[in-house]
C-alpha cells in the first residue's frame, strides 16, 4: 500500500520483464503507485500560498500582452497575418518562460535537500538516487505544466484570428512540453551539484538564459531558413517554424528523419544525460557513479557518428562531413571532461556488489576507474572518427575535398587521442577528481592558443605562410589544413608536413601518457590497499 | 554482551559482506581510521554495541563522533576498518545495513510544508512499507497524534526532534543511531527524548547516541564510549569503568609511593590501540576506605588514605547550624576537608565512591543530624569523562 495515496501498492517488475511490457507495467504503477517524493513535493507545493497567485498574475500579464500585440497589429493587417503573430508573439514568450523558469524550479529541487538538512534521511530510505531525481523530475515538470494549461487558452487566440490551425497550437504546445523536459532536467542536473539553492538558481539562471536565446536564435530564426529551403510551406524567418513544419511539410524520409527523429534525439539525448548526472551527482563517493553515464556513451557517441555519417553520405557534401568532425569533436571533448573526475578504480563497495551480482568483464568494464573510462573514449574515438572518415572517403568524389577532411578528421582524432590520455594522466597523478579538469581545461586552452600565439610572434621574422607553420601543434590549425589541401597551393606539402607531424605527435605523447596513466594507476591503488592494510593491524601505538 | 567482554575476533567481521555465523553484535566497530588528507580523524577505533543496549557516545567537539556515525549509517566508507551492523558490514553493504538501522543526523532537517501525518507517511512509503498502519502505530508510541494534522512548520524544536525520531522507526529499525538528539532542545524536551528512548529500549532496540549532555547520558545509557582526537579511550558500561578507574587510580597511587613522580600516565585507560574492544584497567576495584587498601600509606592528619588524584565534593544540607556538623566529619576517614555555608550548607571534600557517601550519610542520620539534601559535585559519567580526556582538541 502506499500510505500517502493509500492505494495498493503494484512491485516493481522483475527483470525478466522486458521490452513493451515493462513499460506498461511502469506506467501502471506511475499512475497506481507514484513516486513518493512527487507526491510530497505536489502537496508541499499545493500549500505554497503564492502558487495560484504567480500563475493568475502570469496569465494576466500574458493575456494583456498578446491582446495588445494583436490590437496593435489589428489596425492596419488582416486578421490571419495579426493570428501569425499573435502565434509566433504567445509562443516566443511562452519558450522563454518554460526555458528560464523551468531550470530556476528544478534548480532548488536537490540543493534544497541537502541544505534543509533532509537529503540523509531520504538518502537512507532505499529509494535510490534514480527514484528520488524521477520524483524531483516529475515535481518540477508538473509545476512547469501546470503554468502551461494556465497560459493553454491564451494560446488559443491566434487560432481564432486565423492564419494558424489548431492543431498548429497543439503541436505548439507539445514542443514546449519537450523544452520544458529538457530544462527541468537541466535545472535538476545544475541543482544536483550545489548544497545551496540561492547559488544553485543563480549559476542555473546564468546558464540557462544565454543558452535559451541561442538556441531561440540558432534553432528558431536560423534554422527556418533552412526549413523554408526543404519545405516551402514553413515560413522563413519566423521562429515557431516546427510545429508548423509538421502540418505543412510533406511526408516522407525526411519528414521522418529531420521532423521527428532528429528533434527527439535532440530533446532525448541531452534530457537523458542530464539525468544520469544528475544521478551520479546524488550517489555516495563510493557507490557506482559511472556505469549510467557510460551507458548513455555508448548510446550517444554511435547515435551521432550515424547520424554525422547519414548526413554526410544523403547530402554528399564535403560540409556535412566537416560539420560532423566538428560535432564528434566537441562531443568526445565534453565526455573527456566528464570522464576526468572519475575515480581510480572502483570502490570497495562496488566490488562487492559486483560479486554479489556476478557481474561480467562488459559490465565491469563500465563501471567506475578512471583508465576503464579513457579506454573506452579511445575507442569511441577511433571508431567514429574511422566510420565518419572512411564514409566521407567512399562518398566524395573530388579528391581535394575528400583529402581536405581526412586531414581534418585525422588531426582531430590524434588530438582527441592527446586529451584522453592527459585526462588520464592527470587523474592518475592528482587525489581529487576537480584537479584534472582544470588541468585537461588549461592544457586545451595552451595547445589551441599558444601556437597562435608562437605564430605571431614568429611572423615577425618570417613570412606570414611560414609563420603558419608554427601553429601547426594548434587544433585549429587542422582548419588551416584543410583550406589549404581543399584549394591547393604553393605550401601544399610543406603545410601537410607540418599537419601530420604536429598531429602524430599528439596520438605519440597521448598513447604515452595514457600507458604512464595505467601504470601509476596501479602503483596508487597497490600503494592503498598497502595503506589499509597496515592501518588495520599496526597498533596506534607503534606509528 | 557488553563492550568490554567482546573480543575483536569473538565477533568475526564478515569481511564479504555475508552474515556471520555466530549471532553477531548489534554494532561491531573494527579497526576504523578515517582520513581527510593528512589528518586522521578516526584512529583505530574498535568496539562492540550488544543487542538492546543504550550506548552513549561521548567526545568533545572535532573527536570524531559524527564520522564514526556517519561510517555506521552507510555514509562514509572509512580508510580502512570496517563496521557491522548486526553482522552487515555497513561499507560493502549498505542496502541491508539501511534496512536494518534508523539513522538520525545531527541538526536534521524536516520538510515544512506537510503535515505530520504526511511527513510520516512520505518516509513510509519512501521505505515501501507495505502496511497503512505503521504510521498510526508509530505516531501513537511517539505520542503525535495530538499533532498529526499540524503542519511540520509550525512545531516546536522537541516535536520536531521527535517527528525525527519517529520517522526513523517506520520501518522498524532493530537499531537506532541518534547523533546528538537532544541537542539545541529545552529541558522538558529533553527530558521527553529521554522517556521515549527508555521506552524504545524497552521494546528491543538497540539505541547508539552522541551526546554533549553528560548528565542525560548516564541516566539512559546502559554502555558509554569516549572518543577523543579520533580515539577511543574507554568503553563500556559506566559502573564498570568507574570501579576500574578507581582501581588505576589505586595501582597509579600504591605506584607514585614506590616511585615518586610516576604520576603522570593513566595508561591502563587509554585504549590499547590492538584492535580488541576498548577495555579499561583491569586491576580489582581497592576502594579508599578499605583500611587493608594499599593507598593507606598516604593518610590525612586523622590517618584516612588520601589518594591524590581525584578530590570529590558533596555537598549537604542540613537542618539547623552546619557549623555544629564540621566537628563531626573533619579527621574522619576519606575526609580531606569540611566547609560550613549558610542556611545550612556543607560541603564536603573527600576521597571515595558511592559506599563512601552512603556511609557518611548514615553515619550523619544515626548521629541525629536532621540531613535535607546530599548532592555530589558531579556525576559519574562527568567524572570518568574528565579523567580519561585530556581536554586537547585537535
Amino acid at each position: 500500500m502506499s500510505a500517502q495515496t493509500g492505494v495498493a501498492s503494484i512491485p516493481p517488475p522483475p527483470p525478466s520483464v522486458r521490452g513493451f511490457s515493462r513499460l506498461k507495467l511502469g506506467l501502471e504503477r506511475l499512475i497506481a503507485d507514484p513516486n513518493p517524493v512527487w507526491m510530497r513535493e505536489l502537496k508541499a507545493a499545493a500549500r505554497l500560498q503564492r502558487t495560484p497567485v504567480v500563475l493568475a498574475v502570469t496569465t494576466g500579464m500574458m493575456t494583456l500582452l498578446v491582446c495588445s500585440v494583436g490590437g496593435i497589429a489589428a489596425i492596419d493587417a488582416e486578421p490571419a497575418k495579426v493570428g501569425v503573430w499573435l502565434y509566433h508573439t504567445f509562443f516566443s514568450l511562452a519558450f522563454a518562460l518554460v526555458a528560464w523558469m523551468g531550470p530556476a524550479m528544478a534548480a532548488t529541487g536537490i540543493a534544497a535537500e541537502r541544505s534543509g538538512g533532509t537529503w540523509e534521511a531520504l538518502e537512507l530510505t532505499g529509494l535510490g538516487a534514480p527514484a528520488i531525481a524521477r520524483g524531483k523530475f516529475l515535481g518540477a515538470l508538473t509545476y512547469v505544466t501546470l503554468y502551461l494549461v494556465m497560459l493553454a487558452p491564451v494560446g488559443a487566440l491566434p487560432f481564432l484570428f486565423g492564419g494558424v490551425t489548431a492543431l498548429e497550437v497543439l503541436l505548439a504546445f507539445v514542443v514546449l512540453g519537450g523544452v520544458a523536459i529538457l530544462s527541468v532536467t537541466f535545472g535538476l542536473a545544475m541543482s544536483s551539484k550545489f548544497s545551496s539553492p540561492a547559488l544553485a538558481i543563480l549559476i542555473t539562471l546564468l546558464v540557462s538564459i544565454p543558452a535559451s536565446i541561442a538556441a531561440y536564435l540558432g534553432l528558431g530564426v536560423g534554422l527556418s531558413f533552412a526549413a523554408n529551403g526543404l519545405w516551402h510551406g514553413v515560413a522563413a524567418g519566423p521562429p515557431v517554424w516546427l510545429p508548423t513544419a509538421y502540418s505543412r511539410a510533406e511526408f516522407g524520409v525526411e519528414y521522418v528523419t529531420l521532423l521527428i527523429l532528429v528533434p527527439v534525439a535532440l530533446v532525448a539525448l541531452p534530457a537523458w544525460l542530464f539525468h544520469e548526472i544528475t544521478v551520479a551527482n546524488m550517489a555516495a563517493p563510493s557507490d557506482d557513479r559511472s556505469t549510467r553515464l557510460r551507458v548513455w556513451t555508448l548510446v550517444a557517441a554511435p547515435f551521432l557518428t550515424a547520424t554525422c555519417v547519414a548526413c554526410g553520405v544523403a547530402q554528399n557534401d564535403a560540409g556535412w562531413f566537416i560539420a560532423g568532425v566538428v560535432a564528434l569533436l566537441a562531443t568526445y571533448l565534453f565526455l573527456g571532461f566528464l570522464f576526468a573526475g572519475e575515480p581510480l578504480a572502483p570502490s570497495r563497495r562496488v566490488e562487492a556488489r559486483w560479486a554479489r551480482e556476478g557481474a561480467g568483464a562488459g559490465r565491469r568494464f563500465l563501471g567506475p576507474g578512471v583508465m576503464r573510462a579513457c579506454t573506452l573514449l579511445l575507442l569511441l574515438v577511433v571508431g567514429s572518427f574511422a566510420a565518419l572518415l572512411g564514409a566521407a572517403a567512399v562518398t566524395l568524389r573530388v579528391p581535394s575535398e575528400r583529402d581536405g577532411v581526412l586531414a581534418l578528421g585525422g588531426y582531430a582524432a590524434a588530438f582527441l587521442v592527446f586529451l584522453t590520455g592527459f585526462a588520464a594522466w592527470t587523474r592518475a597523478r592528482s587525489r581529487s577528481s576537480g584537479v584534472p579538469k582544470v588541468l585537461l581545461l588549461g592544457a586545451l586552452f595552451l595547445a589551441v592558443v599558444g601556437p597562435w600565439i608562437a605564430m605571431a610572434i614568429a611572423g615577425i621574422f618570417e613570412s606570414s605562410e611560414r609563420a603558419l607553420l608554427v601553429a601547426a601543434p594548434s587544433p585549429l590549425y587542422a582548419f588551416h589544413l584543410h583550406k589549404v589541401i581543399s584549394s591547393g597551393g604553393p605550401d601544399l606539402n610543406v603545410a601537410v608536413l607540418a599537419g601530420s607531424v604536429a598531429a602524430a605527435s599528439w596520438l605519440l605523447i597521448g598513447l604515452g601518457l595514457f600507458a604512464l596513466a595505467s601504470g601509476r594507476v596501479e602503483q596508487r591503488l597497490t600503494e592503498e590497499r598497502a595503506v589499509r592494510a597496515g592501518l588495520e593491524g599496526v597498533p596506534v601505538g607503534s606509528e | 554482551m557488553s563492550a568490554l567482554d567482546v573480543t575483536a575476533e569473538a565477533a568475526g567481521p564478515a569481511s564479504d559482506g555475508t552474515r556471520v555465523s555466530a549471532p553477531p553484535p548489534a554494532i561491531s566497530v573494527r579497526h576504523l581510521w578515517h582520513r581527510y588528507g593528512s589528518l586522521d580523524v578516526l584512529r583505530d577505533v574498535s568496539f562492540d554495541v550488544a543487542h538492546g543496549e543504550i550506548f552513549g557516545f561521548i567526545g568533545p567537539n572535532g573527536a570524531g563522533k559524527t564520522t564514526t556515525i556517519r561510517a555506521m549509517a552507510t555514509l562514509l566508507e572509512p580508510t580502512a576498518g570496517s563496521v557491522h551492523i548486526d553482522g552487515y558490514d555497513a561499507a560493502l553493504d549498505p542496502d541491508e545495513v539501511r534496512k536494518i538501522i534508523g539513522y538520525m543526523p545531527d541538526h536534521a532537517g524536516v520538510y515544512e510544508r506537510i503535515t505530520v501525518r504526511e511527513f510520516l507517511e512520505f518516509f513510509a512509503d519512501a521505505y515501501r512499507i507495505p502496511e497503512l498502519g505503521v504510521v498510526d502505530a508509530v505516531i501513537e508510541l511517539t505520542d503525535l497524534a495530538k499533532l498529526s494534522d499540524r503542519l511540520v512548520a509550525t512545531l516546536s524544536k522537541g516535536m520536531k526532534q521527535r517527528l525525527q525520531i519517529a520517522r526513523t522507526l517506520l520501518h522498524d529499525p532493530k537499531v537506532l543511531v541518534l547523533d546528538e538528539p537532544a541537542s539545541d532542545l529545552d529541558p522538558r524536551a529533553r527530558i521527553e527524548v529521554r522517556d521515549l528512548l527508555l521506552e524504545l529500549r524497552e521494546l528491543g532496540k538497540t539505541i547508539f547516541l552522541s551526546s554533549h549532555i553528560l548528565t542525560e547520558l548516564s541516566d539512559i545509557c546502559t554502555s558509554v564510549g569516549i572518543l577523543e582526537r579520533g580515539q577511543l579511550v574507554v568503553a563500556g558500561p559506566i559502573g564498570e569503568i568507574a570501579e576500574r578507574l578507581a582501581a588505576e587510580r589505586g595501582s597509579r597511587e600504591t605506584a607514585a609511593i614506590a616511585l615518586p613522580g610516576a604520576l603522570e600516565a593513566p595508561s591502563g585507560l587509554r585504549a590499547s590501540g590492538t584492535g580488541a574492544p576498548a577495555e579499561v584497567g583491569v586491576a580489582p576495584a581497592a576502594s579508599p576506605l578499605d583500611p587493608g587498601s594499599e593507598l593507606g600509606a598516604v593518610v590525612t592528619p586523622g590517618g584516612a588514605p588520601i589518594p591524590q588524584a581525584t578530590r570529590k565534593r558533596l555537598r549537604l544540607r542540613v537542618l539547623g547550624d552546619s557549623q555544629a556538623i564540621v566537628p563531626m566529619l573533619e579527621g574522619g576517614s576519606g575526609v580531606l576537608g569540611v566547609e560550613a555555608g549558610p542556611g545550612g550548607s556543607l560541603s564536603l571534600y573527600y576521597v571515595g565512591g558511592d559506599q563512601y557517601v552512603a556511609e557518611v550519610v548514615r553515619y550523619l542520620v544515626s548521629s541525629g543530624v536532621a540531613l535535607v539534601s546530599v548532592e555530589p559535585e558531579r556525576n559519574e559519567l562527568e567524572r570518568i569523562f574528565l579523567e580519561v580526556t585530556r581536554g586537547d582538541l585537535t
